[in-house]
């Protein structure tokens, strides 16, 4: 209990870290969508190696990228990831791969790192290693920097759904509460999710108006501009009869 | 005089059709022929030509009706000479400003210019977009005003009740209004109905684009004024043929002229109605379309194909069924237009139902059947006209070789052109794709066999080019 009373107040305090590195960087969330993920090749503990595809095949994954020397974002994204996935105790629809993106680590380090976040006997996790990490990272668009006098990566913390034909559906960056989780878990299953544009003030003339609040929408000005032209039709067509009446006699022919 | 200048202008107006008409198919053998692999095109060019082809193709067949039905108007009220005049030089002033936007601006955002595409930065020259908006501008205020015009002297000679023929709905009608005037004053307000919505449109993508940032759009609505003018003014200019064929096909055939009787009055009346509502259903991928308009969508898009195919195709059948005929190369392409028309129009219906939508959705089954009803439809109609316009001025014998060859050419060409988008469309080819990745090679080979097939349909455009531009020209010479 103390233990995630510590880790919680550790996460709160990275999140704004984590934000503020998804800020700066250039890595963008629609970014390589749809594209297919590199098949490569991943060492899992506990498996040994399998192909990536193998992986996305058996079931749609999340993706979290990480290394394990990590004194930023790593930790708390991983313990949110967790936490927010726990209470989603019945849904085996897809699998976590933990992956590392830093040369250095090894299957001992990610073993430990399943140990400390005590999901080594989790069977929706998997924690591993992979020798084709500048190719993954290439298909992925994630460029993580090394930093020599910090002795570390500047890199965000991202999150990935992948389906199970290995296309990219969705990413996350930074440390991300249930709903946006919601979100990507339906993509990886091909389940589609309205999206809805928040009110903008440079926005006069919104068919909906969608309220954040309620999740509803109510109906908007735009709509009158649809029915307008008809209107003004039949203002034009009446208007017209009513000139052209004034000067012509009508016609009355009789067949 | 006046009847000098209106064969002159309406000879203008055909020549014109007719020029835009070849250089338009040739673009679109071109587009197929980079689909089939047999030539490369970059995918800027392509969309480019794209954008040309697609919206000069839906203007020059809409100036072709009104041209035809400001010519037969002449039958029954006076119409305007110089609003005439003032369409033709804004469509010619606007296909060039068109023309320059794409050929020399590369926009190439599709004649359907949805929005945000046309302000996306895409490769195209920075003064593109403004150019293709002001050129639509251009087209706008000219074919409205003459729209204007020509509902104005029908209201001059029959009021609103008796241009809608509604006094037809009645027992005893005491005063007659001819086909032709019913489907022209349901078809004028349509159009209007649909310009209007273009001048809207267009109002608004000024706003955004001289706004700097400081007023932007609503997409929603942006797609579905788009469509109310896209999808309209497709719809319209088809019917703007129907009224040229109920003038003249009776005419041509050696049988006597259509009257209006309640279920035709009835039919166009309701036709209007259902025509500018069935453009919802360009909007079922938008989920947040409320439900209801989604229905109205669907219910529209197949009433709309009721009233005016079903006594339209009534009256050819009755017209035609063990009768004897005086077949032309009018007629026959009234006939033909018909037919290409109702298969269209089919396939068009097929295609907006929701749940064959799902399937159909942007697949090679949208450019079929709107090329269906335009190219072995609309256009018949207006090359129908045409032909026939030709040979009442100018000295003229029945070849029946030339009759045979010309609609051989467009029934094997347009039918193997046609097929060819059929055929994608059912195995889920996507339209719009320049090019087509490997595990849609079919769309290749179809591809290939649409430009063979499209270049014979091109062969016997030319043939009627070169034969109605000729006595076009001889009507231009003369002096009465």
């Amino acid at each position: 209990m103390l233990k995630n009373i510590i880790l919680n107040i550790i996460a709160i305090s990275l999140c704004n870290l984590a934000i503020a590195q998804s800020v700066s960087s250039d890595v963008k969330e629609e970014s390589n969508i749809y594209e297919q993920i590199y098949d490569a090749p991943i060492n899992v503990v506990g498996k040994g190696q399998v192909s990536f595809q193998e992986l996305y095949n058996q079931k749609p994954l999340l993706l979290a990228l990480v290394f394990t020397r990590c004194s930023g974002v790593c930790n708390p994204f991983l313990f949110q990831l967790k936490e927010n996935l726990a209470l989603k105790t019945n849904d085996k629809s897809f699998n976590v791969l933990v992956l590392s993106f830093d040369p250095r680590d090894n299957m001992t380090d990610m073993s430990l790192l399943a140990q400390r976040f005590e999901l080594e006997n989790n069977e929706q996790w998997f924690f591993g290693t992979t020798n084709s990490i500048e190719e993954l990272n290439q298909s992925i668009n994630f460029y993580p920097i090394w930093d020599s006098i910090k002795n570390q990566y500047d890199h965000d913390a991202l999150l990935i759904g992948i389906n199970n034909q290995g296309y990219i559906t969705k990413k996350l960056i930074g440390v991300r509460q249930g709903h946006d989780l919601d979100l990507l878990i339906a993509s990886v299953n091909n389940i589609f999710s309205p999206t809805y544009r928040l009110p903008n003030k440079n926005m006069l003339f919104s068919c909906f108006n969608y309220d954040p609040k309620t999740g509803e929408n109510k109906l908007g000005l735009g709509l009158l501009f649809i029915a307008l032209p008809a209107v003004l039709t039949v203002l034009l067509l009446i208007l017209i009869s009513y000139l052209v009446k004034r000067k012509e006699p009508k016609n009355k022919e009789i067949f | 005089m006046e009847s000098i200048k209106i064969k002159k202008i309406t000879s203008v107006w055909i020549i014109t059709v007719l020029l835009l008409f070849v250089a338009s198919i040739v673009l679109g053998i071109l587009m197929r022929l980079n689909q089939g692999e047999v030539i490369s095109q970059s995918p800027i060019t392509f969309y480019s030509n794209m954008t040309t082809h697609g919206l000069t193709m839906i203007g020059i067949w809409f100036v072709a009706g009104m041209a035809a039905v400001n010519y037969l108007m002449q039958r029954y009220v006076k119409t305007s000479y110089t609003a005439n005049v003032f369409a033709l030089v804004l469509t010619v002033v606007g296909v060039v400003l068109f023309w320059a936007s794409t050929f020399v601006g590369k926009f190439h955002a599709a004649w359907t210019f949805l929005y945000p595409l046309p302000f996306k930065d895409m490769g195209s020259e920075t003064w593109a977009t403004i150019l293709f908006l002001i050129s639509l501008t251009v087209f706008g205020i000219g074919w409205l005003i003459w729209s204007v015009s020509l509902m104005a002297q029908i209201l001059k000679k029959y009021s609103i009740s008796q241009s809608f023929a509604w006094q037809h709905l009645t027992k005893n009608p005491t005063v007659e209004t001819p086909p032709f005037i019913l489907i022209t004053m349901v078809t004028l307000v349509g159009v209007i109905a649909c310009l209007i919505t273009a001048v809207v449109l267009l109002v608004l993508f000024y706003a955004e684009y001289f706004s700097g940032g400081s007023f932007v759009n609503d997409a929603l609505l942006m797609k579905n004024l788009t469509y109310f003018f896209g999808h309209t003014i497709a719809n319209e200019m088809l019917y703007l043929g129907l009224a040229v064929i109920y003038e003249l096909f009776a005419e041509v055939s050696g049988r006597p002229k259509w009257k209006t009787t309640w279920y035709v009055a009835l039919a166009w009346n309701l036709s209007l109605v259902f025509i500018l509502t069935a453009f919802f259903h360009h909007l079922y991928m938008d989920f947040v379309q409320p439900e209801g308009l989604q229905i109205v969508g669907q219910l529209a898009s197949y009433l709309a194909s009721l009233p005016a195919a079903g006594v339209t195709v009534f009256s050819i059948f009755i017209a035609v069924y063990r009768t004897k005929i005086k077949w032309s190369l009018t007629n026959l392409l009234f006939f033909m237009g018909i037919a290409g028309w109702v298969i269209g129009g089919l396939g068009a219906v097929i295609d907006s139902t929701i749940s064959n939508n799902i399937v159909l959705h942007n697949t090679l089954w949208v450019p079929a059947h709107f090329h269906t009803y335009n190219a072995m439809g609309n256009v018949l109609f207006s090359l129908g006209f045409f032909y026939w316009f030709s040979t009442q001025f100018t000295a003229y014998f029945h070849n029946k070789k030339f009759t045979n060859s010309i609609l051989a050419l467009l029934l094997i060409g347009g039918t193997g052109f046609l097929l060819a988008f059929y055929v994608g469309g059912a195995e889920s080819i996507p339209r719009r794709y320049s090019t087509y990745p490997a595990e849609l090679s079919v769309g290749v080979n179809l591809a290939t066999i649409g430009a063979v097939f499209a270049t014979i349909y091109l062969i016997a455009i030319l043939m009627f080019f070169f034969n109605i531009t000729k006595r076009c020209l001889k009507i231009l010479s003369s002096t009465s």
